[in-house]
């Protein structure tokens, strides 16, 4: 089968609505999310979803970016990413993988997993409580991003590291957030 | 003198020095919230002790995590200065029918002691 035709076909099947594969910066940040909007407010869906969705894409993508532009050279192969967003059923999926150091991997694991086990009810209460921390100047986020999708998550972060070479990982995180109509 | 131009992801910041409003609209998510938000801050700590009144107007439908924490110092800025006597007051207006924009101003509202008044409004499709 022709190859794109087979991509094509493949993204229906996993229901796949947008996806992006290439180095992120700013501006295409801004464009995509700006699709994303207009895609989701033409499938009639309330402003409630479609502000979630758009809030763990920005959350994602600006993690990403923030963490490639800190810590991998633009002209490293390593400093790309990969976006998709998926329905089924009645759910959007927001992914998004990128490259990542091994040495790296224990710090994020351990936020990961210390926001997985605050019960949902309780989310609300630690995201103030890291809201009021004073903010790391290491770090550009203000490591808020993957509480506020823990908040909007039907379930728990669901994330998996997968090994590319002696030095990088790759990091995937989706997120799945209920559509409303 | 406080004026800042709206773009894609950042919102537009005014004051109105005739009626004493500061005002911020628009969406935020910049590339770099604290480098965005850095001219406010210092506009706040320079001007703020000169002025006897100051209204804050708010129209923000989304913001993202950083610019929440920004957002968080200003409110805290202005709190102090109403604990201090100083007249200040926040209204903050959100897209009528868009719940996750009135929780945000809820969640702001609820840890401060300064008049928040929340208020929808009624906007009409906007195309680019």
């Amino acid at each position: 089968m022709e190859k794109l035709l087979k991509l094509k076909n493949s993204f229906t099947e996993q229901g796949i609505l947008i996806s992006f594969n290439g180095p992120f910066t700013h501006s295409i940040i801004e464009e995509i999310g700006n699709a994303i909007k207009r895609y989701l407010e033409a499938e009639q869906l309330t402003q409630g979803t479609v502000s979630d969705v758009f809030s763990v894409y920005i959350e994602q993508t600006q993690n990403v970016r923030n963490y490639l532009s800190k810590k991998i050279s633009s002209l490293n192969q390593h400093n790309t990413a990969i976006l998709v967003i998926g329905k089924t059923n009645n759910h959007y999926t927001v992914s998004s993988g990128n490259s990542i150091l091994r040495r790296d991997v224990p710090a994020l694991v351990k936020r990961l997993e210390e926001i997985n086990s605050v019960e949902k009810q309780n989310l609300k209460a630690f995201y103030k409580e890291a809201l009021r921390k004073p903010r790391d100047p290491e770090s550009e986020g203000a490591g808020l991003g993957l509480i506020i999708m823990a908040r909007k998550a039907v379930d728990s972060l669901d994330y998996s590291f997968c090994p590319l070479d002696e030095e990088y990982d790759f990091f995937s995180l989706n997120v799945t957030v209920t559509g409303e109509a | 003198m406080l004026d800042i131009k709206a773009t894609k992801s950042t919102p537009r910041i005014i004051f109105i020095e005739d009626s004493d409003t500061l005002e911020m609209s628009g969406e935020s998510y910049p590339e770099n919230s604290f480098a965005f938000f850095a001219p406010v801050f210092e506009w706040l700590h320079s001007e703020l002790p000169k002025l006897k009144a100051l209204k804050f107007d708010v129209s923000i439908n989304y913001m993202n995590s950083s610019s929440t924490k920004c957002m968080l110092d200003i409110l805290d800025l202005l709190n102090e200065a109403f604990e201090q006597g100083k007249e200040v007051s926040i209204t903050w207006f959100y897209q009528a029918g868009n719940d996750r924009a009135r929780d945000l101003a809820e969640e702001f509202k609820e840890d401060l002691s300064i008049p928040f008044s929340i208020q929808p409004f009624e906007t009409e499709e906007v195309t680019e």
